[in-house]
């Protein structure tokens, strides 16, 4: 029996497949798109913009805007004679942690990945001055370098027969710098340790198996297949811990204030004390600016010299 | 299946958006309903509202209430003036010492402003810079201020205006130990009157150790880099008859008074007599434990002593502020004040009932003796029987000076600390760390 043929009409589409999908993808994109604008676009060009103008706490108070004043934020900034230093004390504390921070960490995963007896508990002891918060970290090592009653002062005494008695890290412009670095340290080696391990145990074995049966020593296998393939890692790693110690504050704020005699004021430091000891928020906002674009320069330069590669 | 995770997808953004605008409602409905409140409490009349049956709140800003030995007092104070009052209540806002002034700051900028606050008075001028603390005038009658030490009121003065209201007072006044003395061939009965006198004394403490064979540092002045540590040195300047700032508020560094108090910090420290770049904190600890013969600190300082040492009020002793050069061992006057803010006459009116509920030996005579030892401000408890500790530098406060006030003296009083430490840990000479001090301050004076 032939079928009757019937006028029955495709449905109504609204839109095509590309557009729905499109659409949808839009959709599922707006709430990151409002959270990205609200949170952290609008406050980015608010405080570049105020860093433009003469903005003090009574500005909030009172509810009056502020008011532009040519650039004065800046200026006297530049010619009050403790942004260049920040910046630099910056610039050094970051170079500094985040090479022995990599390095100490690159060297500790690949100690836990070499089958060590305990491994998975050493992983697990390793992990807790990455969950202790900073403040706290900033406290104990306090106590640890007091110059008075520390253990540090301490254990150089004896280390020295009690020729040094008054060793005092966190009270010598020259050392104090290095006095919060370790305490940033111990702090922040673990997670770079956890990542790079993650890194060490995706290097496929068959790589490395056939560099053995070729010869290559464990220092040419480790540069030329194990580096190469953790180089996505490797590149998150260090980007993460230039930006956590570019933006370090808590540690140092904590630990020395700034001092002694200004070694350990950074631009998170300078920020916070023309912010909120001046309340200067104008001026705050002018630091954080000039730190900003900083940190923008640095991620471009360690981006432009260590490229992005994919292994796959 | 597709379609409908497509769906259970765009739903989930859609609540994670809507979501994003309900917080933005709730932060308008909770400053509205702050305003409303704000406008109903203006419209009351003060006195009818905060005596009658009109509920009022008190939010009361203070640091005390975190720290250990102060809360008591001021849960008494709370509990008392409730059952008094029983209409008013007092609410507190708390943060540590280091971060009340933000915190009050951005709750006031967020429109909840609280109404009072427990303060110092080297903070008066954030606080009036800020356009909260009001004059204290606002809130109390002539007769009442005119019961106040002139000089304590004075400290906390501003463009003028009297702005805080001072609880008791001290000047940076000598603790020091006289059983350390007495260990060092020193009379513990005769503490030193000058800065020769002190070094003389300095070179026997520090010949001493502690049991346990720790170093005693002979003498304490506070440098670390915070606000109160830059006080403590204008205060050392006063001793040596200098200025930092003159009459106008303007920089006057040129001075041999200056000169002398920075050389003496470079002498303590060449001599290894104070301990380097030290907090207040850290040399109460020193003090506490033995480990610092004499050191300079407000007489509210000795409290933490005391809770590191429950002893300690058995060696230590107080001595006026010791004369150096020309000076004539002036001291800066330090006070604990209350500050208030503009919510409106019933929250000013409970204000100053809570105040004067405070303010009498029977609230606060207890607290000034034994828990934050301090000398009374106010007419009706001079005569009040004092904390021994304190009774050696009983004069003192009335050979203080106030140091003129300039909104950014907290900058200011952090750049004396950066000059400290450039001549002690930053091994600078003293004219040229000056010159330096000179050029960073120039910049925090009009």
């Amino acid at each position: 029996m032939p079928i009757a043929k019937t006028d029955r009409k495709p449905p109504r589409v609204l839109l095509d497949k590309k557009r729905g999908d499109q659409l949808f993808s839009a959709i599922l994109i707006l709430p990151t798109l409002l959270v990205t604008t609200i949170f952290i676009l609008v406050p980015v060009i608010d405080s570049v913009i105020k860093s433009f103008l003469e903005f003090k706490v009574r500005n909030i108070i009172s509810g009056k805007p502020g008011e532009w004043n040519n650039f004065e934020n800046y200026i006297r900034l530049f010619n009050g004679g403790k942004l260049l230093p920040a910046i630099v004390t910056t610039l050094t504390f970051v170079v500094g942690v985040v090479l022995i921070q990599f390095i100490l960490g690159m060297t500790l995963a690949l100690i836990l990945n070499s089958n060590v007896k305990c491994a998975r508990f050493i992983r697990s002891i390793m992990m807790m001055p990455w969950v202790v918060p900073t403040i706290i970290s900033a406290l104990i090592w306090m106590w640890i370098f007091q110059p008075q009653y520390g253990l540090l002062k301490y254990i150089v005494g004896v280390l020295t027969g009690g020729a040094v008695s008054d060793f005092a890290i966190l009270n010598d412009p020259g050392t104090a710098l290095v006095g919060v670095a370790i305490a940033a340290l111990w702090k922040q080696i673990p997670l770079t340790t956890l990542l790079l391990l993650s890194g060490l145990q995706n290097v496929p074995d068959d790589m490395l198996e056939a560099a053995t049966i070729d010869g290559a020593s464990r220092t040419k296998k480790f540069f030329a297949i194990v580096i190469p393939y953790m180089k996505s890692v490797i590149s998150i790693v260090v980007s993460m811990a230039i930006i956590e110690n570019f933006k370090q504050f808590p540690l140092i704020w904590t630990m020395t204030g700034g001092g002694p005699n200004e070694s350990t004021t950074t631009l998170a430091i300078l920020s916070y004390r023309e912010a909120f000891v001046s309340n200067n928020l104008g001026s705050g906002a002018a630091v954080t600016t000039i730190w900003m674009l900083l940190m923008i320069v640095v991620i471009f330069l360690y981006n432009k010299i260590f490229p992005k590669e994919d292994m796959s | 299946m597709k379609k409908y995770m497509k769906l259970t997808a765009a739903a989930l953004a859609a609540a994670m958006a809507l979501s994003l605008t309900a917080c933005g409602g709730g932060a308008g409905s909770s400053g509205s309903t702050a305003t409303d409140s704000g406008s109903a409490a203006t419209s009351a009349t003060g006195e009818e509202a905060a005596l009658g049956g009109e509920e009022v709140t008190i939010k009361f800003a203070n640091y005390a209430l975190l720290e250990s030995g102060y809360t008591e007092f001021w849960e008494g104070v709370k509990t008392g003036f409730e059952e008094k009052y029983p209409n008013i209540t007092i609410e507190w806002v708390t943060a540590p010492y280091g971060e009340i002034v933000n915190q009050v700051i951005n709750q006031a900028g967020g429109g909840d402003m609280p109404d009072m606050m427990f303060g110092e008075s080297t903070w008066v001028p954030t606080l009036v810079d800020a356009g909260l603390a009001i004059p204290v005038s606002e809130v109390f009658d002539e007769e009442y201020l005119n019961k106040f030490d002139q000089n304590a009121l004075e400290s906390c003065m501003m463009d003028g205006e009297v702005c805080g209201l001072p609880m008791y007072d001290c000047a940076f006044m000598l603790f020091y130990n006289k059983d350390l003395f007495e260990q060092a061939g020193l009379d513990p009965n005769t503490p030193p009157t000058t800065y020769d006198e002190m070094l003389e004394m300095a070179e026997k403490l520090s010949q001493l150790t502690t049991a346990d064979g720790n170093k005693v540092y002979a003498f304490g002045q506070t440098t670390s880099s915070v606000a109160i540590s830059g006080s403590a040195l204008n205060s050392m300047i006063f001793n040596f008859g200098g200025t930092v700032l003159d009459e106008n508020g303007q920089l006057s560094i040129d001075n041999q008074g200056f000169k002398d108090a920075i050389t003496m910090l470079k002498t303590l420290d060449e001599k290894g007599y104070n301990p380097q770049n030290a907090k207040l904190k850290d040399l109460r600890q020193l003090f506490a434990t033995g480990q610092l013969a004499m050191y300079y600190d407000q007489s509210w300082g000795f409290n933490g002593v005391t809770t590191i040492n429950p002893d300690a009020a058995n060696f230590a002793a107080s001595a006026m502020p010791l004369k150096g050069g020309d000076g004539d061992g002036a001291s800066m006057l330090s006070g604990q004040i209350l500050l208030y803010m503009d919510n409106g006459d019933a929250q000013r009116e409970a204000c100053r009932l809570l105040t004067e509920y405070m303010l009498t030996e029977d609230v606060l005579g207890d607290y000034i003796r034994n828990i934050t030892p301090a000398y009374p401000v106010i007419e009706d408890m001079k005569d009040m029987e004092l904390n021994p500790v304190l009774e050696g530098a009983r004069d003192a406060t009335q050979n203080a000076v106030n140091s003129p006030s300039i909104p950014m003296l907290n900058d200011l009083n952090l750049e004396l600390c950066t000059l400290a430490q450039n001549v002690t840990v930053g091994g600078a000479d003293v004219d040229t760390a000056i010159e330096d001090f000179r050029s960073a301050a120039q910049n925090y004076v009009a």
